[in-house]
């Protein structure tokens, strides 16, 4: 008995050892750095306490990245539930080519996000981008759009992300239907269900924890998310427009080089999100109560 | 039938959403630079060409970035696996005390994103000597990978019953021979699922490449191609032809072990 704990504790110690040392550490030593003011790169520090939380209460910079950030993520979760659910229930049909679909669908989040980024740009620039003639085409524009100017930044980078993205409803959200009993819907047509009635009240209820579980990763995602919004800026002046918090975050660390502050924002992010993801459990179980 | 339409409407729109704008970045890679600014554009190159591809290998350190990108990956691949093989192993056949605990633990470090502790990790890889190295990214993607690998190859072996093992224990075979030989190619689907996981997180990574790696030798691709994207005026095909070839692999890869991971499912000797 003895030497089986002794062999489980031994094959488990190279994963406890990676996550102990490179993520559990980093988290308390993110919190300890947060009562500083460090330089990024040099050794010097000095305790300040909460100082750096104090300065960004009154930082218009930090409210505006929460601000952006808010905008950010709840615009692309309404827009990805909004293209990936009808999509995954339409790839829950029977049809040919379903399967050669369900393939082509995933490409968008499985390739990096810099040729996600560069190709939208690439699609949205002023001058030669597709969209924009195919806007001027169709008369829907009488002159091009700066869709990546300070004006659309935003827009542009929704787009970009729910197109990076939805695929993950589509899979998830998917995996889910095929599950539900087919029992179910050869009932709600006896009773003479029409395809919308089947949808509210079949699969909607039969789908509501996948759909809860969805929402919260990805919110989590799309809170947290850098590299796609960081690639969007860009160094121009249009990234104080898009600049969200795990942005402004990173800035503070490597622009400005101040650990302690960066460390803070971080801490910041985390509890913003543990508040939201508790308020969020609640709410959702009180509507479960209720039904 | 009469939903048919509707059906193939919806089918050609998500094939247009999920693939044009895929396609229309291999038909820029293929076009001479006239014809990448024409107006109005043309859906195909009428005169195609492996120009900018040419231009991108020959005087961009495009294959010095690809290089490293495959070297970290693949090293990514082979240490997670390993890594995670031997956790979720110890997690299902081993009883000891706090296993559940320290299961459950490791799947609560899932929810930090790395731009949370991205500073902090700066630090200590600065500390231990170790930054601007490859050694750098594949620890740092292994431990990012770990958690969720575990948790699937956990599920997967705790589907694959004792009594295979033991009936190849009684054949005198020994543990380890019994786990390679029996418990592992039954685990197949779910290696292959970790691997594909793990292959496209360290393919893709930004913010880790970043921030650890400073000199071009060891870049990986999406740092290095967003420095050549920033680098002058933008040359639009080539950096289409450098979207192309890193998209390339990570869709091949992803398309290559689906299948394997569907005959796996199919073929699996134990039904979980």
């Amino acid at each position: 008995m003895r030497k089986q704990a002794l062999t489980g504790w031994l094959l488990l110690a190279p994963s406890l050892l990676l996550l102990g040392g490179l993520v559990v550490f980093p988290i308390l030593y993110n919190a300890w750095l947060s009562l500083f003011d460090k330089h990024s790169f040099l050794p010097a520090q000095a305790f300040v306490g909460l100082k750096n939380y104090r300065y960004f209460a009154g930082d218009e910079e930090f409210w505006n990245s929460v601000y952006y950030g808010t905008v950010y993520s709840g615009a692309t979760i309404v827009l990805q539930l909004a293209v990936g659910v009808p999509a995954a229930l339409l790839l829950n049909e029977m049809f040919r080519g379903r399967d050669f679909l369900r393939g082509v669908v995933l490409f968008p989040y499985l390739i990096p996000t810099i040729v996600a980024v560069i190709l939208w740009k690439w699609l949205l620039n002023d001058s030669y981008g597709l969209v924009n003639h195919l806007l001027l085409a169709a008369g829907v524009v009488s002159a091009p759009v700066a869709w990546l100017g300070k004006d659309f930044i935003m827009w542009s980078l929704i787009v970009t992300s729910v197109w990076q993205f939805f695929p993950f409803v589509v899979v998830t959200y998917l995996a889910r239907l095929q599950t539900i009993p087919p029992e179910l819907y050869e009932a709600a047509r006896v009773d003479g269900a029409g395809a919308w009635r089947r949808f509210v009240h079949v699969t909607l209820p039969q789908t509501r924890s996948v759909l809860f579980v969805i929402v919260l990763l990805r919110s989590i995602w799309m809170f947290t998310k850098f590299d796609t919004v960081w690639l969007m800026a860009g160094e121009g002046g249009v990234s104080r427009y898009i600049r969200t918090l795990p942005v402004y975050a990173y800035a503070r660390s490597f622009t400005y080089l101040q650990a302690g502050m960066g460390a803070a924002l971080a801490v910041i992010m985390f509890v913003m999100l543990i508040v939201a993801t508790a308020a969020y459990f609640r709410v959702f179980r009180r509507e479960e109560a209720l039904s | 039938m009469t939903r048919r339409p509707g059906l193939y409407v919806g089918g050609v729109t998500l094939l247009t959403l999920g693939a044009f704008p895929l396609f229309w970045m291999l038909s820029t890679a293929l076009k001479r630079s006239d014809e990448i600014f024409a107006t109005p554009p043309r859906l195909v190159p009428a005169h195609p060409t492996l120009e900018n591809f040419w231009r991108l290998l020959t005087e961009t350190n495009f294959v010095v970035f690809f290089k490293n990108s495959v070297l970290v990956s693949a090293a990514t691949v082979a240490l997670t696996l390993t890594v995670s093989a031997l956790g979720a192993y110890a997690l299902t056949r081993y009883r000891f005390c706090g296993r559940d605990t320290v299961a459950g633990l490791i799947l609560l470090t899932y929810m930090f994103a790395p731009i949370m502790i991205i500073i902090p990790f700066y630090i200590l890889v600065k500390q231990l000597g170790i930054v601007n190295t490859r050694l750098a990214l594949v620890l740092s993607y292994t431990t990012f990978c770990l958690p969720f690998c575990l948790w699937l190859l956990r599920s997967f072996f705790e589907s694959i019953p004792l009594e295979l093992e033991e009936a190849a224990l009684v054949d005198g075979a020994n543990r380890r021979r019994a786990v390679w030989h029996v418990v592992l190619p039954l685990a197949l689907p779910g290696l292959i699922a970790a691997a594909i996981f793990t292959f496209i997180l360290a393919w893709n990574d930004f913010l880790f490449a970043l921030v650890l790696i400073t000199s071009d030798e060891i870049k990986t691709l999406p740092v290095g191609v967003n420095d050549l994207f920033n680098a002058t005026i933008v040359d639009w095909g080539m950096i289409m032809a450098a979207g192309v070839m890193i998209t390339a692999p990570a869709v091949m890869f992803f398309v290559a072990v689906q299948r394997h991971l569907v005959q796996g499912w199919g073929a699996g000797g134990v039904k979980g």
